[in-house]
């Protein structure tokens, strides 16, 4: 919606280069330090919070170090009409981004993917049959995008969906590691994917100790892989304790 | 008026039971059935009363508060950024600069808003506030000019509404106010291509800025806006969505700080507003003016001090 009609300006920030960092880790670079000045295997600071959006039925927000995201859970409601008959309840998950996201705006669109793979992370951790014929929404938006944001959304999502009081067999946390050279940097922000050689992300629920999802790309190496999943396990414990405390707060502050 | 008598019999014991409806746990249960089925019916028994479901007199707006861009008028909520690019101005203003407005509903806000298709009221929303704040006079387009003819700023401001609860317009343009108000322009200079780029980052911090004193907006009256809803002779000063879906006609009144009219807005609707409700609504706006106003001089001197 341009201000003055019939003209759509070209404009460019002002922004132009990337700072650039020399390469990092190539040679046993162990002096490197992260952005923000975390150890390697440390996460951020993780805050959570339910019922962000009252028009939902359930809803949370998640905030690790500038990543921050709001997700919505609608329903159980009823289905779309082209849809077959199903004795087992759907689940409808949407993740998108604001414009105002990514450091150059409007760049925040290219994740389609996202979508199927908060599909994919949740679905094991929901009873669907206890919602038979109907289908529950979870709508995720990126409010600021600092890097693992999937992870962060996936947590996310089923804090909402626990919020919105949707039967499930556990939490799902989610946590990824990047692998730069011979470094695994757990939690990493933007500016570590950006440069990353391989990266890790694994959901699970804390309490089972089960894998929903366990996605990896680029170079790895069998101990590497080894290495990165025990962290992400022990992160995502870690990070099922936090939501769990969430939960709990919530709980109590609307009893009294 | 109802074929039902389950419907009928349910409802007689709720007439009986509205006045006391205390901590009765069946009474309660009753009083949402009735709400859910008879909603206009509901409201006018309230508004006989001059109070509302939510125990607000007619004329009251909800609670409102600002921290930075983000603005909360009840549970609505809206957020509200602003990217500054640069473009080339165009021949016929050679020395302005430009504002583009956009106004966004991702599927998170409401129930009804449903990912792949844009909301029903966005569009309506976003031109009213492109038109609202390009008319109010707010911003000088001039002040946005970096080079004359060759360099301004394009301010792109999105307004995101994370929670849709009735008043989407009075909200977005509040967060919109806001984030102009906090505004704030980077340094920059022509680098050696004839580009504009941030001082710092190039290593030009040597050479002379082309914005050394614009690095504020100055915001010279700027428009507060209250949206009522009219029904018979009742106006319910900043409707709720429930009120809003069942109550149809909407006013909206836009007035700028020193009380001008900048947009009246009726879109259609089944009451048709005599002169003196008009005036009614314009006497409420008035009043929310002034409230509005403290609410942003709080906020941004609240952000000040941290």
């Amino acid at each position: 919606m341009a201000a003055k009609p019939g003209s759509a300006p070209v404009t460019y920030s002002p922004n132009l280069g990337q700072k650039t960092r020399p390469p990092i880790f190539k040679d046993n670079d162990l002096d490197w330090v992260r952005p923000d000045g975390r150890g390697f295997h440390q996460c951020r600071p993780a805050f959570f919070r339910t019922g962000a959006v009252n028009s939902a039925s359930g809803s949370a927000y998640a905030e690790l170090g500038s990543t921050k995201v709001i997700v919505s859970v609608f329903g159980p409601r009823e289905s779309k009409k082209a849809m077959m008959y199903s004795d087992t309840g759907r689940l409808n998950c949407n993740v998108s981004y604001t414009t105002f996201a990514t450091p150059v705006r409007g760049q925040g669109s290219d994740h389609k993917e996202f979508s199927s793979m908060l599909l994919k992370a949740l679905e094991g951790a929901i009873m669907l049959e206890t919602f038979p014929k109907t289908t529950v929404d979870v709508f995720a938006l990126v409010l600021e995008s600092g890097g693992s944001d999937l992870p962060v959304v996936i947590s996310c999502a089923s804090l909402a969906l626990a919020d919105a009081g949707i039967m499930m067999y556990d939490l799902v946390a989610a946590v990824s590691v990047s692998c730069l050279g011979k470094n695994l940097v757990i939690d990493p922000v933007l500016e570590e994917e950006s440069y990353q050689d391989g990266s890790l992300m694994l959901t699970c629920m804390p309490s089972r100790y089960e894998v929903t999802q366990l996605t990896f790309t680029g170079e790895w190496s069998t101990p590497d892989i080894n290495e990165a999943m025990q962290l992400c396990l022990d992160a995502c414990s870690k990070l099922g304790k936090v939501m769990r405390t969430c939960l709990k707060e919530a709980a109590s502050a609307s009893q009294e | 008026m109802c074929f039902f008598p389950l419907f009928r019999s349910k409802e007689n014991r709720l007439t009986m039971g509205l006045p006391n409806a205390s901590g009765d746990l069946s009474t309660e249960v009753e009083v949402d059935a009735f709400r859910r089925l008879f909603p206009l019916r509901f409201y006018e028994k309230h508004l006989l009363e001059s109070i509302r479901p939510d125990a607000r007199p007619l004329g009251r707006a909800r609670e409102t508060t600002i921290a930075l861009a983000l603005a909360k008028i009840g549970s609505t909520t809206m957020l509200a950024a602003i990217k500054m690019e640069v473009m080339t101005p165009s021949l016929e203003t050679p020395d302005e600069g430009c504002i583009a407005i956009d106004f966004h509903m991702p599927p998170i806000c409401s129930p009804i808003v449903r990912p792949g298709r844009p909301a029903e009221g966005a569009p309506v929303v976003a031109k009213q506030l492109s038109d609202t704040i390009l008319s109010s006079g707010m911003i000088n387009l001039k002040e946005l000019s970096l080079v004359s003819g060759k360099a301004a700023w394009m301010a792109y401001l999105d307004i995101y509404c994370l929670d849709a609860d009735g008043a989407l317009f009075d909200t977005a343009l509040l967060s919109a106010v806001a984030a102009f108000s906090h505004l704030e322009i980077p340094v920059v200079s022509l680098n050696d291509d004839g580009k504009i780029v941030l001082s710092e980052e190039q290593g030009l911090s040597d050479r002379e800025p082309v914005n050394k004193e614009k690095r504020k907006i100055n915001l010279s009256s700027v428009p507060f806006s209250l949206t009522c809803v009219l029904h018979k002779n009742y106006i319910l000063a900043d409707p709720t969505a429930e009120e809003e879906s069942i109550m149809d006609t909407i006013v909206t009144v836009v007035l700028d700080s020193s009380s001008q009219l900048v947009s009246l807005h009726k879109p259609g609707g089944t009451v048709l507003a005599y002169t003196s409700a008009i005036q009614d609504c314009i006497a409420l706006t008035r009043q929310r003016v002034k409230e509005l106003q403290k609410i942003l001089e709080e906020g941004i001197s609240g952000m000040e001090v941290d």
